[in-house]
């Protein structure tokens, strides 16, 4: 005999199916600010919101549904995302444009590193405010519909036994997504660690707008065609606009001159002059 | 600068630090809260209205980098 019938089984499907698209848009961001901020930041976040999480669900149960206004939450992380994304993007746009330096990170990370040794410091020791808020709001929110998903789906299954049990499956239809999403992002994680600095800030920037705007509108009760799908839309949208920005700003760039190569010249003068 | 001015700036500069991107995102919002919610117009009006005062942030922004700088190159 099948454990699963017709429709629980049809549960643990849709769970895993539209649980997989929410885990994959948190794993996202807190990849990101892992590998462009530091793992610290970027993991304290998730845990924090992953607590806040569990808080919840323990408080509220499956009236969850009810209690928490997801538009409301997803205007306030919208909002949030697409300001730090644009800060990024802007950055990054100038910089490739070359209106602004580029980072020499090999060098500046080596600078950095002997100044924190040098003050006793270990690098992982630092907590960024903006890596922690990204991290824990985009798991937050993503986290919180993965609630829904399993609340709502496992309930719907009035066909499967007890409501009890529909959640259960629609649970672990969610968990095996979690599973699946967590081993992807490890076998992605070291390729992304040798992408250079500049280009991540870049692909951060273009990321963080694009959920952002994603989120935003969802909020303000903009329905995107195709749904979750119409994030790549938003991702090739912004790279394009991206692109043609850099190009329109190129005239107005100097030569590139790192910043760490330019340090070293003005330090390098100054001994001169002593 | 006292306490609640340099409290204040610190929430500024975590959160945009750039007066044209924060407006414009907040006008963006603004926007579609009221097209959507009070005017109730069209799902394509609203989204493309959200997106082009995001856009139209963005490029005032980086404008504002190279005014009165010379081009120096063709």
């Amino acid at each position: 005999m099948s454990i699963l019938n017709g429709p629980l089984a049809s549960v643990v499907i849709a769970a895993f199916l539209a649980s997989t698209v929410e885990f994959v848009e948190a794993f996202t961001i807190v990849l990101v600010v892992g590998v462009t901020i530091n793992w610290k930041s970027s993991l304290a976040g998730t845990a924090a919101a992953a607590l806040a999480l569990v808080a919840l669900v323990g408080v509220f149960g499956t009236a969850l549904v009810l209690l928490v206004p997801i538009a409301a939450l997803r205007f306030a992380v919208g909002l949030l995302l697409i300001l730090f994304g644009l800060k990024w993007l802007k950055k990054a746009i100038l910089r490739y444009a070359g209106v602004k330096a580029m980072h020499d990170e090999e060098a500046i990370y080596e600078e950095e590193m002997a100044a924190m040794r040098a003050r006793g410091e270990r690098p992982s020791a630092r907590l960024d405010p903006f890596g922690v808020a990204t991290a824990f709001k985009s798991v937050l929110l993503e986290g919180l519909e993965v609630a829904f998903i399993v609340i709502t789906f496992g309930s719907a299954a009035t066909g499967a036994g007890s409501r009890a049990t529909g959640i259960t499956w629609a649970a672990a239809g969610a968990g095996a997504a979690l599973l699946v999403v967590l081993s992807l992002g490890a076998l992605v994680r070291a390729p992304l660690q040798r992408v250079p600095e500049n280009a991540l800030k870049f692909v951060v920037g273009i990321m963080l707008t694009s959920f952002g705007t994603f989120w935003g509108g969802e909020g303000l009760g903009i329905h995107w065609p195709g749904e979750d799908l119409f994030l790549l839309a938003l991702v090739a949208f912004y790279l394009a606009l991206a692109v043609a920005l850099v190009a329109w700003l190129r005239p107005w760039g100097r030569p590139q001159v790192t910043l760490a190569s330019a340090e070293r010249t003005a330090a390098h003068a100054i001994e001169e002059a002593h | 600068m006292n306490r609640v001015t340099g409290a204040i700036k610190a929430l500024y500069t975590f959160l945009s630090g750039d007066a044209i991107i924060l407006t414009a995102a907040l006008i963006a919002f603004a926007l579609g809260l009221v097209l959507l919610q009070i005017l109730h117009a069209p799902n394509t009006l609203a989204a493309v209205a959200f997106v082009a005062i995001i856009v139209a942030g963005l490029v005032m922004t980086l404008r504002r980098e190279i005014a009165g700088r010379p081009r120096a190159r063709s």
